[in-house]
Parts: C-alpha cells; sequence; structure tokens
C-alpha cells in the first residue's frame, strides 16, 4: 500500500482501474492460450525449455505451471526497463528557448484532443497568450492568475443592460432606514466620495471601488449619486489579480484611503445575463492576470471547453518550466521499445522477459493512436518503426494518412515532465499488482 | 439595523441533511402557498430571509431557495442536478466537438411518478424545448394553489421514498445542487464513511471553486446577509453493526469539534438516544408515532423542530438576528447547544395556555432532540423558546372575573408574559429568550402520517374532522445551552480513549492522524469543561 501511496494520490484510483485492467489481460492471455487447448481439434502444445527439454501437452494446470513466470523477476525486468527508457527520454528530448511559436503547437497538440479543430484553433492562441501574460520572471507560473468565467449564452439573444443605479426593491425599504444608524458607514462612504472628487475633478475620468466585503444598498445609492461604481463580495483571488492587472493595492482600513493605492483602467462596464451580472474591466495598465470568458450554450459544454483550457493551459506551464519538450504522436515511444529491444539481449534469465513486456506495452500509444484513426495498427507500426529505424529520426504517426512522419516538423509535442511522471508511476503500479499476494479491495470497504 | 430582509443562505451537506432539507422546504414552500389564504395570519415569517427572486434567460420570473447542497453521486435519482426551472432542451442539445461520438448510458432511473406529477402540475415543456411555469397567481412563491381544477397531488408511498428527491416538491435553483463524483451514495465500494474522506474532498481545487463560485453567486446579491444555517451529516446512516458503530463515534467526535471550532453556533439534532458508543433506543414522543428505522420518519420531525428553533432569525418585525442569537447562547465558549421540541404541543379543546404549561408540572416538557440525554436534572445556562401555531384566543385563560387564578401563569395578561413567566419558574434565573407565534408548523403531505393515531382523546390539532389527515400542528421547540452536554462529551471523550486505533487503521487512512485524534480528545475534555457546574449546584 505504501508503495503505491507514495507515487500520488490519484495512485488510489489509478491502481484500482489498473488492477482491473490488469486482472482483464492476464485473464484475456490466458484464455488465448487454452482456448486452443479445447477438443479433439484443438491444438497441442510443445513445451521447450532453455536446455532443449520438450514436454507435450493440453494439460490446463501444466501449461500454467510451465508457462508461469514469478511475479519477482518480471519485476525487476520492469525497473531496468523503467531505468533504460528514461535514458532514451533524456536523449531525445529537445531543449528550446520557450518562444510563442512552439508553445502553439504543444497547446495545439494538448486542445486538439479536447474540442473540435475549429474550436482547438481559437483556443491555442489564446491559452498560449495567457501563460505568457501572467508569467512573472522569478516566481513559478500561476496559473490561478488565468480566471476562467462561464457565460451560458444563447447566439442571438445578447442583452446588454447597463446598470441602471437602483439598489433598492420597494420604497418602503428606502425609507425604512433610521439616519441615525447610519452616521458610521456615511462616514466612511464619504471618505470614498472626497477621494473621487479628488482625483476625477476636472475630467471626465470614473471611480471603482471594489470591496472583498459586503456593501448596503443605501452605501450602493449613496456611491451611484456620485457617479461611483461599487462592486461588493469580491473573491480575494480576483482582488489580488485586479492589483497586478490595474496597480494599485487592497487596503484594509478607510484610514489607509489614499491617492497612491488607486489602480488604473481605461474601460469598466457592467453586463447583464439573466440573472448574473458581469464586470467587465478592460485596457488594464498591465495585464499580468487574465481572464478568459468562455460563452456556450449550455453546462457540459461550458465544462468541455474550460477543462479543454485547463490542460491546454498546463501543458504550456510545463513547457516553460521543462524547458524542453519530446515530440509526439507516438514517437518517443517507438524510440524507447526500440532501444529496449537491443538492451533486452544484454539482460540475463528471465528477466528480459520483463524487458520485452515494458516494450510491447510502449507500443501501444502508436498503435491505438493509429487504431483510432482508422488505420491498421500492426500494419502503421511497422511502417513507423522501419522508417525510425532508417532515418534515425523521431517518427510518429500521421493520423491523416497512417504515414510515418517526424512529429517535430509536425509541431506535435508532448510534456517531458509528463512522460517522465508516466514512466516512474506506470512502472511502480504495475510492479505492486504483480507483487499482491491477495486480492484486495480499493478503498475503505476492505474492512467490511 | 433596519432595511430589507436578512437573508440567510442555507447549505446541506449529506444525505441524511438532504432529507432534513427536502421536508424543511416543503415546510416553507406550503407555509408561502398560503399567504393569500385570509384565514391566516398576517405573515409573521420572512420568506425572503430564505428564498431568492431570480429569472430565468427566457425572462420567467423564479423563486428558489438560497440553497447550495452537496451530495454523493447516485443520490439523485431521476432528479436533474441543475433541476427542471431554468431549462432549455434545444440548448442542451449543442456539444463541442465534430468527430467520432459513442453514447455510454446509465441505466434510466426508473421516473419518480411524484416527482413528475409536481413537475407537470407545475409547469410545461413547451414546443421550443424550455419549460415553462404555469401562471402563477399572486407573483410570489412557486406552487400555484390548487384549484378545482387541479388534480389532488400525488402522496409518495413511503416504501417508495429511497432517496430525498423522491418526495422534494420545490424548484431548486440550477446552482443549487452540487454532486461529489468521487463517492457513491449506495453500493458496496467507493463510500464516503470516515471524516477524513470528506474533508480531504473539500480540500480538493475543483470542489473548493465549485463551492466558491456558488457562495459568491448567492452571497453578492444579499444586501444583509445574516448568516449562514448549515445541516451537516455528522455520520452515515444509523447504527448497525460494531464497526459501524466505532465510525459513528470517530465520525460524531471529529464532525463536531471541526464544526465547533469554524462555527457560531453548533447542534446536534438526532432522534438517537446517545451520540456515544453504547447504542440507545430513540426517543419518543408522547402524541406522535413514528418508525425510528425511517430517515423519511425522523428527518420530518427534525424538520418541524427546526422550523420551530430557527424562528428568531426570520421574524418579519424584531428578529434577532442570527449572531445575536448566537452569542445569546454561546457566551463562554460554549457554542453547542442541545435542541429539545414539543411536537405537537398539546392543547386540548377548551384548554388556554397557561392550563396546558401547568399540566406539565415542574419537568422539562420536551423531547430531548440532540442524543444528549434527558433533560430534566440538568441545568441551563441559556435558552432560545419558541411555541407557534396556537391560536391566539387560548393565549390566555379565560377565567370569569372574580374568580381566583389557579397559578401565576393564569394571572398574565398577554401569551408572550405568560411563555416568559414558565420559563422562569423552571428555571429561575436563566437567560431566556421566547417567542410566541400564531402561525403554525406545516405538515401536509408529503409529510409522513404521524399524528392521528396517537392524539390525545379530544384534542383536535386544527380544526380538522378527526380521523382526516393534519395540515398543520402547534410546536414548542427550544435551543439549550445546557450541562448535560458535560457528561456527554466527557462521554464521548471516554469512548474514543477506549478505542485501540490501531485496529481502526482504515478509518486513519483515509486522512486522519493519530496526532489528530490526540488533539481532538483535549478539544472535547476543554469544551465539556465549559459546561460543568450545572448538576452538583444546589439551585
Amino acid at each position: 500500500m505504501a508503495a503505491i501511496k507514495a507515487v500520488n494520490s490519484k495512485a488510489e484510483v489509478a491502481r484500482a482501474r489498473a488492477a482491473l485492467a490488469v486482472n482483464i489481460c492476464a485473464a484475456r492471455g490466458l484464455q488465448d492460450v487454452l482456448r486452443t487447448n479445447l477438443g479433439p481439434k484443438g491444438t497441442m502444445k510443445m513445451l521447450v525449455s532453455g536446455a532443449g527439454d520438450i514436454k507435450l501437452t493440453k494439460d490446463g494446470n501444466v501449461l500454467l505451471d510451465e508457462m508461469g513466470l514469478h511475479p519477482r523477476i518480471i519485476a525487476e525486468g520492469f525497473e531496468a526497463a523503467k531505468i533504460k527508457a528514461l535514458e532514451v527520454l533524456e536523449e531525445v528530448k529537445v531543449t528550446k528557448e520557450m518562444k510563442r511559436k512552439i508553445l502553439l503547437d504543444v497547446a495545439r497538440t494538448s486542445l486538439q484532443t479536447k474540442v473540435h479543430a475549429e474550436l482547438a484553433d481559437v483556443l491555442t492562441e489564446v491559452v498560449v497568450d495567457s501563460v505568457l501574460a501572467v508569467r512573472r520572471p522569478g516566481y513559478p507560473i500561476d496559473l490561478f492568475m488565468v480566471e476562467i468565467m462561464e457565460m451560458k449564452h444563447k447566439l442571438g439573444t445578447d442583452t446588454k443592460e447597463v446598470n441602471s443605479g437602483f439598489f433598492y426593491k420597494t420604497a418602503e425599504e428606502k425609507e425604512k432606514l433610521v439616519k441615525a444608524e447610519r452616521k458610521f458607514i456615511e462616514d466612511r462612504v464619504q471618505k470614498i466620495i472626497d477621494l473621487k472628487d479628488k482625483v476625477c475633478a476636472q475630467s471626465n475620468k470614473g471611480f471603482v471601488v471594489i470591496n472583498q466585503k459586503g456593501i448596503d444598498p443605501f452605501s450602493l445609492d449613496s456611491l451611484a449619486k456620485h457617479g461611483i461604481v461599487a462592486l461588493r463580495r469580491a473573491k480575494r483571488r480576483n482582488m489580488e489579480r485586479l492589483s497586478l492587472a490595474c496597480g494599485g493595492m487592497a487596503v484594509n482600513s478607510f484610514e489607509d484611503l489614499t491617492v497612491d493605492c488607486l489602480g488604473h483602467a481605461g474601460l469598466v462596464y457592467e453586463y447583464t445575463l439573466g440573472e448574473e451580472k458581469f464586470t467587465f474591466i478592460e485596457e488594464c495598465v498591465n495585464p499580468c492576470s487574465v481572464t478568459l470568458l468562455v460563452k456556450g450554450p449550455n453546462k457540459h459544454t461550458l465544462t468541455q471547453v474550460k477543462d479543454a483550457i485547463r490542460d491546454g493551459l498546463r501543458a504550456i506551464k510545463n513547457a516553460i518550466e521543462d524547458g524542453c519538450m519530446v515530440p509526439g504522436a507516438g514517437a518517443i515511444e517507438v524510440a524507447m521499445a526500440e532501444a529496449l529491444v537491443t538492451y533486452k539481449n544484454s539482460i540475463k534469465g528471465r528477466a528480459r522477459l520483463g524487458v520485452q513486456a515494458f516494450a510491447d506495452a510502449l507500443l501501444i500509444i502508436p498503435k491505438v493512436l493509429a487504431q483510432n484513426a482508422g488505420y491498421d495498427p500492426q500494419e502503421t507500426l511497422v511502417k513507423v518503426q522501419a522508417e525510425h529505424v532508417e532515418s534515425k529520426q523521431l517518427v510518429g504517426v500521421d493520423l491523416n494518412t497512417g504515414e510515418p512522419m517526424v512529429a517535430a516538423d509536425a509541431g506535435v509535442w508532448d510534456n517531458y515532465c509528463v512522460k517522465k511522471q508516466l514512466l516512474h508511476s506506470c512502472t511502480v503500479i504495475a510492479t505492486n499488482i504483480l507483487l499482491v499476494d491477495e486480492i484486495m479491495r480499493a478503498g475503505m470497504s476492505s474492512l467490511k | 439595523m433596519a432595511g430589507g430582509a436578512r437573508e440567510v443562505l442555507t447549505l446541506q451537506l449529506g444525505h441524511f441533511a438532504g432529507f432534513v432539507g427536502a421536508h424543511w422546504w416543503n415546510q416553507q414552500d406550503a407555509a408561502l402557498g398560503r399567504a393569500t389564504d385570509s384565514k391566516e395570519p398576517p405573515g409573521e415569517l420572512c420568506p425572503d430571509v430564505l428564498y431568492r427572486t431570480g429569472r430565468t434567460l427566457h425572462g420567467q420570473e423564479t423563486y428558489t431557495p438560497r440553497l447550495i447542497l452537496m451530495d454523493l453521486k447516485g443520490s439523485l435519482s431521476s432528479l436533474k442536478e441543475e433541476g427542471g426551472l431554468y431549462r432549455d432542451k434545444q440548448l442542451d442539445a449543442a456539444i463541442a466537438w465534430q468527430g467520432k461520438l459513442t453514447t455510454h448510458k446509465e441505466e434510466l432511473y426508473p421516473k419518480n411518478p411524484y416527482l413528475q406529477d409536481f413537475l407537470s402540475a407545475e409547469g410545461v415543456l413547451s414546443s421550443d424545448g424550455v419549460w415553462r411555469v404555469k401562471s402563477i397567481p399572486n407573483g410570489k412563491g412557486s406552487s400555484p394553489l390548487p384549484t378545482a381544477t387541479t388534480p389532488k397531488p400525488l402522496i409518495p408511498t413511503e416504501a417508495s421514498i429511497r432517496v430525498w428527491s423522491d418526495f422534494l416538491r420545490v424548484h431548486l435553483h440550477p446552482r443549487s445542487i452540487c454532486m461529489i463524483q468521487k463517492y457513491n451514495h449506495d453500493g458496496e465500494a467507493g463510500r464516503l464513511e470516515a471524516f477524513g474522506q470528506g474533508e480531504s474532498v473539500l480540500k480538493e481545487p475543483k470542489y473548493q471553486e465549485e463551492l466558491e463560485d456558488r457562495l459568491h453567486f448567492y452571497v453578492e446579491e444579499c444586501d444583509y446577509l445574516q448568516g449562514f444555517q448549515i445541516l451537516c451529516d455528522l455520520h452515515d446512516g444509523f447504527s448497525g453493526e460494531a464497526q459501524r458503530n466505532i465510525y459513528r463515534l470517530l465520525n460524531t467526535a471529529f464532525g463536531l469539534v471541526h464544526l465547533t471550532a469554524h462555527s457560531s453556533l453548533v447542534c446536534p439534532l438526532s432522534l438517537g438516544g446517545s451520540l456515544g458508543l453504547r447504542p440507545e433506543p430513540p426517543v419518543s414522543f408522547p402524541y406522535l408515532h413514528y418508525d425510528a428505522t425511517l430517515p423519511f420518519h425522523c428527518s420530518a420531525i427534525l424538520a418541524t423542530a427546526l422550523d420551530t428553533v430557527t424562528v428568531p432569525y426570520r421574524l418579519c418585525s424584531s428578529p434577532v438576528s442570527m449572531v445575536h442569537l448566537a452569542d445569546m447562547l454561546s457566551f463562554c465558549g460554549k457554542k453547542v447547544v442541545t435542541a429539545g421540541a414539543i411536537i405537537p404541543f398539546p392543547l386540548a379543546p377548551g384548554q388556554s395556555l397557561p392550563d396546558s404549561l401547568m399540566q406539565f408540572g415542574g419537568a422539562t416538557p420536551w423531547t430531548p432532540l440532540s442524543a444528549c440525554g434527558e433533560p430534566s436534572g440538568t441545568r441551563c445556562f441559556a435558552q432560545s423558546v419558541v411555541l407557534r401555531g396556537i391560536d391566539r384566543a387560548c393565549h390566555t385563560s379565560q377565567l370569569t372575573p372574580g374568580t381566583p387564578p389557579p397559578s401565576a401563569l393564569h394571572a398574565c395578561t398577554t401569551g408572550e408574559e405568560i411563555l416568559a413567566q414558565y420559563l422562569q419558574q423552571q428555571q429561575p434565573g436563566v437567560m431566556s429568550s421566547s417567542h410566541l407565534l400564531l402561525t403554525p408548523c406545516r405538515v401536509a403531505p408529503p409529510y409522513p402520517h404521524l399524528f392521528s393515531s396517537c392524539s390525545p382523546p379530544g384534542m383536535v390539532l386544527d380544526g380538522s374532522p378527526k380521523g382526516a389527515a393534519v395540515e398543520s400542528i402547534p410546536v414548542f421547540g427550544a435551543l439549550c445551552s445546557s450541562s448535560s452536554l458535560h457528561q456527554t462529551l466527557e462521554a464521548l471523550a471516554r469512548d474514543l480513549t477506549k478505542l485501540d486505533l490501531r485496529r481502526w487503521a482504515s478509518f486513519m487512512d483515509a486522512g486522519v492522524e493519530h496526532d489528530d485524534v490526540a488533539e481532538l480528545l483535549q478539544e472535547l475534555q476543554s469544551l465539556a469543561q465549559c459546561y460543568q457546574g450545572g448538576d452538583s449546584l444546589v439551585d
């Protein structure tokens, strides 16, 4: 358990799913061998040992015993294969200056899997520009500085209502307010009004107040009368982002309200869509923070697009922080598998089978890519492998033609850190599953 | 501060909380529907405290609970996560993918006939795929008054109720329901069973963001937010085998301590006999009969109690804000309070309030609802009491002038005075706040039938003929800062100390450390100390 937990928290889920998949695969594999035993027309199996000893049998038990291998030895093979694969990864990674052009390729590779091509193209530029905008030298990239907002929107029913400044629900409410209770808050509101008059006099500048806490209707009304737009209950993260985007800084008390803490933006306006009000703050001095507005007709589309954007942002962040990438389209898997097949010969004993199994597993990537695109997986793989050997370049599958292509030239890139992490975690999980002596049920229900 | 309604945001966390919530909102809804009925007293409770007005993208006005609820995958059955009010079928169909698409459909939940009947009574799915409400007579209120032509609504049979949406009669806003996909509501595997699991779910950025967005949506439009009322499952289900009891104990302890740290006031609500390890039989009520194994019944009773004790901060005039109520009850760190109620409040025909109160004698009249033991023999530090549903004519005794009053209560001139005087007699010197309301608690279907078989002879609850379904009842509810918590919390701590935590490694695996348990014990004991100094004193 501990080894699996050490990998990452998601291993719990991965372990459960992986265990099931492995069990299914193993069962299927065995079934393939044993299936052909059945009946007088079934196939006889001739087992030849390393020393040349021969045994003929159709007995399931004998087959299982003879063909079975000790899990620990296989696991050793996995470990050796992993180390070799990581070496290959280091050799093939492409270190480049992460300029916009290359980042567009990285983003596009990620996005095209998640949304249709046209939308992916639109999102590609947006996503790259967002990360570049929020990047601050000397700090790790904080993707929370890219806020994703959504608008559930039927195209063609665009309503652009401007806040009319009506803050009371009924006239009675207004009358209920007693002046004496208001004095304290009025004084604070007055401070804001004074500051506005000082700064905006003689100009047609607007003034906006954004509060992390609430603002009551009476104050909203007073401020509105003086041409001040007031927003309440802002998220803390947005307060930070606003300081970055507009300059200025948030203050905790009215005593600290001075001209120096003010920021600046070119345009502020409000947009109402049904029940929701969106305030747009545009033409900012220093856009170190970015908001992406996703418009879609329903919740599942919005979620799909948001998820795609988040994945794209992460892919770019990884690329920038790694300083390198690896060619995609299954290219490095082909290269690793080839290296492993050569390497296998230097391994003594049955651990060699573990290395072979690892190589076979890697090749699933290019095969499945081809299969999903409608091409024959085995044929395509053979072509790609041949091209790789001949050209010594990193060659993957072109999904439009089913032919080999140099992934880097086509602009298909994967993240280095992701591939590296996968090699580690997959090996650990597979090894743990092999070495489990009893069936363990996922989750807490194991104690029932 | 004067002004508009003091809004409250309700949070429901967990499935049993969902049951209590469903009854609660049904009750609020029933009260809304009655608002224009001339027989009813003018609005004593302000619905805007709990509800919000809104509008759909099609310009339709809506009035929905200001609610966020979290529950597990599979718990909604046939209720859609975004509800029905804001639906638009055409828009729902659009997708952002042009390549191959395969659809994997889960087995359709059997349509809940009750839900379908409710939806069709409320509105119509028009040809453009938009669900529109039928014309609302009074502008507010989401349930139109039943007219001669509207068929009587279906009443769900108790056996058919599996999840809370099976009997919820209220439309929820699309932002209300937040499902946790990680854990299953039912089945053998992947259950949410341990405190650490729940804690780590809420720490995930995905759920934090979801929760934050929804909170901001509701809170931003509030002008005078007074607070949050949170219904939270302390543990999953009722006690069964030994292992579940241990989990129940651990979850209760962790839950209580953590909730206390982050709230102004915490009140455990349960019809069980005890919070600790040793199971005690569930409480019984003199005038109602219920099945303690049915969440449908238990949650109904708790919802009624809640509908009563929360009255102070929902009043239209002179409300006591949540902050004030909490302050009053929780001074000196005593943030945990117990609840009790008399459901229904027994007022025989011809009786007056003083007569009824006198009949209780000196004993604490209410049934305890916090699984903290019987209230008798314990001392109360502060209490907030609400009595609702007594006719004004019965408030004071109708003695002929010249007759000597049988008790001090009979001499009082108003119902409020009588109630206050009674509380003084029961617990002299205790800070008591009391409220007397004319509006009764609604118990019309889908509220379960709990009353008619058990009413005291001759007692007619709301003027309806005997044997007919009861529509409303008077209820007495109390929130009490009580010394019984001293024993209860100490007992919890003792039970915990006796546990060999190495046996329950699975609970710990979910994210709780041994140090956490040690800390928990300390917190429990210091909390218990706050409530000391009650029973041994001679009053």
